[in-house]
């Protein structure tokens, strides 16, 4: 080819790869996108500007300091008809945080009971964990927790016919009854000693792990950590002569004063939870335990190590690295599950704030934008704890 | 040379094989085990006679009324009295063949791709999977059609989940492939977008999401547009369901071999090309037993419609419980009734699930 | 005329592949340093060397499967640069054979080789079978026609996927370690094909292990290492004496056995 075609073909192609430049076609892709949306969001803004202003609804996050003008069936931080709706939300925040707390915690133990139950040699064991998850599984959430608020709790005795266990504990159709307990001074001294039990134990376990690696020698710290957590605060509530006493629930004309009152819709909304999250949980941990190839077993017991300790030191760390990602989302799913709460009335923050609140404000925006926040953060702090968890659990590989 | 005579197989002694063995390896293999099975048989010997005397021996069958509940045992009549708003809602009753059809068709459309020979399958299947939903809402509405005009006030029931299940996955495939390609993409700003906007779907609570349908939407639209409420949800649940799939077909496209994309470049197939050839038909392959749990999911998650009005099968429960001809605690059997209803058609597609899942694993590995 | 049009007839000696300083990096890591290849129509090259030498990256750069950030490439007269339509010039004049076949599973064998002609040549159907099937009997394997890749061995995959490579009409042919994923009873049957290719003069670059294929086809073999080209001679010379200490290690290290 000549010097002058090749010039000339050159200049062909730098007038034509103006486009053709997969580059530039990028940036031209993502401005035409950024284009759309903009035309889109303006068009929504200045719609809802309009339509705020013909309402008469008002913005701004002034309402969280008027005052909110109703009652809430149950607050764990004291609340009224005068309080204001930032205390509402606050109120709606911590019963949410509690029910997915409570929620979480049986959720997964039933899901490990249940999920190590499927390995049985016991045939009937083996079954019963099958049905239980086929079960629960296939039936929507929302109809366990009427069937368990409706057909179940509301089938309890009234409460001047409770079931009650021990003359303290009283079950009927307003809820479950405990009692309380109260600390008298002192008490903090026997809090003190729990906690100190705890740093002791903990201290205890790094100091038994060095001599293990040091001298061989094993150190029971399980019995040694459990004696130390239950005997110190013991210690302690003998020398400052036990300060506590039970409040107990009284029956007083139509219902119990006094005591710790679980109402029934959280009963049911925790109970529903929980047994629905457990089958995902079950399901996991059965995925994660059948991941463990077989042949890790088989070496384990060809070395001559016990059954209980290939579980806890071979196979439940490799099976945590399947089972930890599945959690993580479980436990997300549950956190947005909890909002079912609306249903049955228990007051979660969904049910105070984008419920009553909103209806009563109408200021939409910020409310749904407030609670939506709310569960973005706690769900981001969940994926943060467990992604920690993971990577504590992961194995290290060759990149 | 010693003839080698091959000893003949002896049966196995009874105590390790057949069922004594069984029961014996099964059920009482160790003592505690033992006692374990002791204690499950006992409270199973007390509890089973009990119930499926009150759910079947001493049953109420037949009736009407709520005078016919006389018997100890459950009042099925309530279920069968209230069978017709279970599945269909309130829809008129000369029109429910409609109901009925469009879920015929709904069958026949799922089907096709798997019966259609080849060519066809993308030509006619595929955009008749595409155009049911709109189809079916029309139908189903009347005008078009020259029937008559039912309100979408009066849709309900059981048929009410499954037409609003399924016509939000069937226009979420589309959608949330572009997202996940979108996710996948080299340039910043789209794939940004695309993460924001499967992140929000997917982390914001479904109610959530209902409920800034019907509260917030109406804000966003010119003063005086009046939007379906039902078209409103039906927009709800395509975005929501897009977000799940996004991160489903997340997975399968990161199950493909970068073989497979070189491939199609070598041969000089174009981007949409590529992905629509190559790429598509093989995530969907890969991601079926996923695209299926999240449907499952999905369907179950109709029930909340309850919350904001939709007489779907739980919030006809719940009216007909509450219904004063017949007050009397029928929750037991109404809530029952759903619950099979749902746990047939979960359990099934899970079962079908599972199958897909072993026809993958297999031909995988040849 | 466009640019590609204007220089796709070359003569029978003319420059086909021409890398002039082309450098590649992997972030920081400099992967191939100042590459320098001249290839002419009808030559066989092979290409070997330890793993890492970047090899494989060099001849994945030729159909842009890689890109690089230095020097220049011009295939068939055409250069590569930032432009969707020279890329598409040069793909489909160039052909490619994997080492992990990567046929599409989701397609029969036939439409396997169809795929190309169709949406890319824009061949009628009836045409692009019948180049289909002529390849395929070429590679000896035309009852297969109707079968998925998942039901054949893999060395008549690898066929399937030569003979996909071909009915795009290439000019050149890239082959990556293309016998490396074979069991040894199948290589034979895939090397066959490679040097019938070979004899009829079809242009290709090999990177390979199978230095017996080297010696019988090769004009050229070339070594590399680090990503460099340290050597490259007729095979004769390249296994007979070679120039290089570094060869020269290499090939006591792979004709051991």
């Amino acid at each position: 080819m000549s010097q002058e075609q090749r010039n000339q073909s050159q200049v062909a192609t730098a007038n034509r790869s103006f486009f053709n430049n997969p580059r530039n076609r990028a940036l031209i892709y993502q401005f035409l996108l950024l284009l759309g949306l903009g035309y889109f969001f303006y068009n929504i803004v200045s719609n809802t500007l309009a339509n705020m202003e013909a309402r008469g609804i008002k913005s701004g996050f002034d309402f969280l300091f008027t005052a909110s003008g109703f009652d809430i069936l149950m607050t764990l931080i004291p609340y009224d008809a005068t309080s204001t709706y930032g205390r509402t939300f606050v109120v709606g925040l911590l019963n949410t945080i509690l029910v997915s707390a409570v929620g979480i915690f049986f959720a997964t133990i039933i899901g490990f009971i249940m999920g190590v139950a499927y390995f049985s040699r016991n045939w009937l064991i083996n079954r019963l964990s099958i049905i239980y998850v086929e079960t629960f599984r296939n039936i929507p959430l929302l109809l366990q927790v009427f069937f368990w608020y409706f057909a179940v709790l509301a089938a309890l005795p009234s409460p001047r016919e409770s079931m009650s266990f021990g003359e303290s504990i009283f079950l009927n159709v307003r809820g479950l009854f405990l009692p309380e307990v109260v600390g008298e001074p002192g008490s903090n001294w026997v809090v003190f000693a729990f906690f100190a039990g705890l740093g002791i134990t903990w201290y205890i376990k790094k100091w038994a792990k060095k001599r293990q690696d040091e001298t061989g020698e094993q150190f029971p710290v399980l019995s040694t950590g459990l004696a130390i957590i239950l005997g110190l605060p013991l210690l302690a509530m003998l020398i400052t002569g036990i300060p506590f006493y039970l409040e107990y629930p009284e029956l007083k004309g139509f219902s119990f004063r006094g005591g710790v009152t679980v109402i029934p819709e959280l009963m049911a909304l925790t109970v529903a939870l929980s047994v629905y999250t457990g089958t995902f949980i079950a399901e996991a941990v059965r995925a994660g335990i059948q991941s463990v190839p077989h042949g890790q077993t088989e070496a384990a017991r060809s070395i001559g190590m016990k059954e209980r300790k290939i579980m806890s030191l071979i196979i439940v760390p490799q099976a945590m690295r399947v089972i930890v990602p599945l959690l993580n989302s479980e436990y997300q799913s549950l956190v947005k599950n909890s909002t079912l709460a609306t249903a049955i009335g228990y007051p979660d923050l969904f049910t105070v704030f984008v419920g009553t609140s909103l209806n009563q404000t109408g200021q939409a925006i910020e409310i749904v934008f407030m609670t939506m926040a709310v569960y973005f953060v706690i769900n981001m702090i969940i994926s943060f704890l467990m992604n920690r968890f993971n990577a504590s659990v992961a194995l290290v590989e060759r990149k | 040379m010693k003839e080698f005579k091959p000893l003949p197989a002896r049966p196995a002694p009874i105590q390790t094989a057949g069922p004594i063995g069984w029961i014996r390896n099964n059920l009482f293999p160790t003592p505690l085990n033992s006692l374990v099975t002791l204690l499950i048989l006992a409270f199973l010997a007390t509890i089973i006679p009990d119930l499926v005397s009150w759910l079947f021996i001493d049953a109420d069958w037949e009736g009407e009324t709520q005078a016919a509940c006389t018997s100890e045992g459950a009042c099925w009549v309530f279920v069968s009295a209230w069978m017709q708003q279970f599945l269909y809602g309130s829809y008129p009753t000369d029109e429910i063949w409609r109901i009925n059809l469009a879920i015929l068709v709904l069958g026949a459309v799922i089907a096709a791709p798997y019966l259609l020979p080849k060519d066809l399958r993308n030509k006619v299947g595929v955009p008749l999977f595409l155009a049911f939903p709109f189809v079916g809402a029309a139908f189903l509405d009347g005008r078009l059609f020259g029937l008559e005009f039912v309100s979408t006030d009066y849709w309900g029931g059981f048929t009410l989940n499954i037409f609003l299940a399924s016509a939000s996955i069937i226009i979420a495939f589309p959608l949330s492939f572009l997202w996940a390609l979108g996710r996948r993409s080299d340039m910043p700003f789209t794939k940004s977008v695309c993460i924001v906007l499967i992140e929000f779907f997917r982390g914001v609570p479904v109610l959530a999401l209902f409920f800034m349908g019907s509260v917030m939407l109406p804000l966003f639209f010119p003063e005086g547009t009046n939007v379906d409420k039902l078209l409103r949800v039906w927009i709800v649940l395509i975005l929501f369901m897009s977000g799940y799939m996004a991160e489903v077909f997340r997975g399968g496209f990161a199950a493909i071999p970068q073989g497979q994309y070189e491939a199609a470049d070598s041969l000089g197939l174009s981007y949409w090309q590529k992905t629509l050839l190559i790429i598509l038909p093989q995530v969907i392959k890969v991601s079926m037993p996923n695209i299926l749990a999240t449907f499952i999911m999905l369907f179950k998650n109709t029930t909340f419609l309850l919350i904001i009005g939709i007489f779907e099968i739980l919030s006809t429960t719940q009216t007909a419980l509450s219904n004063s001809n017949w007050l009397g605690g029928h929750a037991a059997e109404g809530y029952l009734f759903v619950a099979l209803v749902f746990w047939v058609c979960c359990f099934g597609m899970s079962l079908i699930s599972a199958n897909i899942e072993r026809k993958l694993d297999t031909s995988h590995r040849s | 005329m466009t640019n590609s049009e204007q220089v796709s007839s070359v003569s029978s000696d003319e420059d086909v592949i021409i890398i002039k300083d082309l450098n590649k990096w992997y972030g920081s890591f400099h992967v191939l340093k100042q590459i320098n290849l001249t290839v002419k129509k009808g030559e066989r090259i092979v290409i070997c060397g330890p793993s890492g030498s970047g090899k494989s990256t060099m001849i994945r750069c030729i159909n842009r499967l890689e890109e690089f950030q230095e020097g220049s490439l011009i295939v068939n007269g055409v250069e590569m640069i930032e432009d969707v339509k020279n890329i598409e010039a040069i793909r489909r004049e160039v052909g490619m054979v994997f080492q992990h076949f990567n046929l599409f599973p989701h397609l029969t064998i036939l439409e396997n080789l169809t795929l190309g002609p169709i949406w890319v040549q824009k061949k009628p159907k009836e045409e692009a079978e019948a180049t289909a099937m002529k390849y395929l009997e070429r590679v000896k394997i035309p009852d297969q026609a109707l079968k998925f890749p998942g039901q054949l061995s893999g060395g008549q995959q690898q066929r399937v996927a030569i003979a996909r490579s071909l009915c795009m009409s290439p000019q050149i042919m890239l082959f990556d370690e293309p016998t490396s994923a074979l069991d040894p009873e199948m290589i034979k049957e895939v090397l066959d094909v490679m040097v019938e290719l070979a004899e009829e003069g079809m242009t290709m670059l090999c990177v390979t292990h199978e230095m017996g294929f080297a010696k019988k086809v090769a004009d050229r073999v070339i070594f590399m290492d680090g990503g460099e080209i340290v050597e490259q001679n007729t095979p004769h010379e390249f296994f007979e004496s070679p120039e290089t200490d570094r060869l020269q290690l290499f090939l006591s290290q792979i004709l051991q056995h």
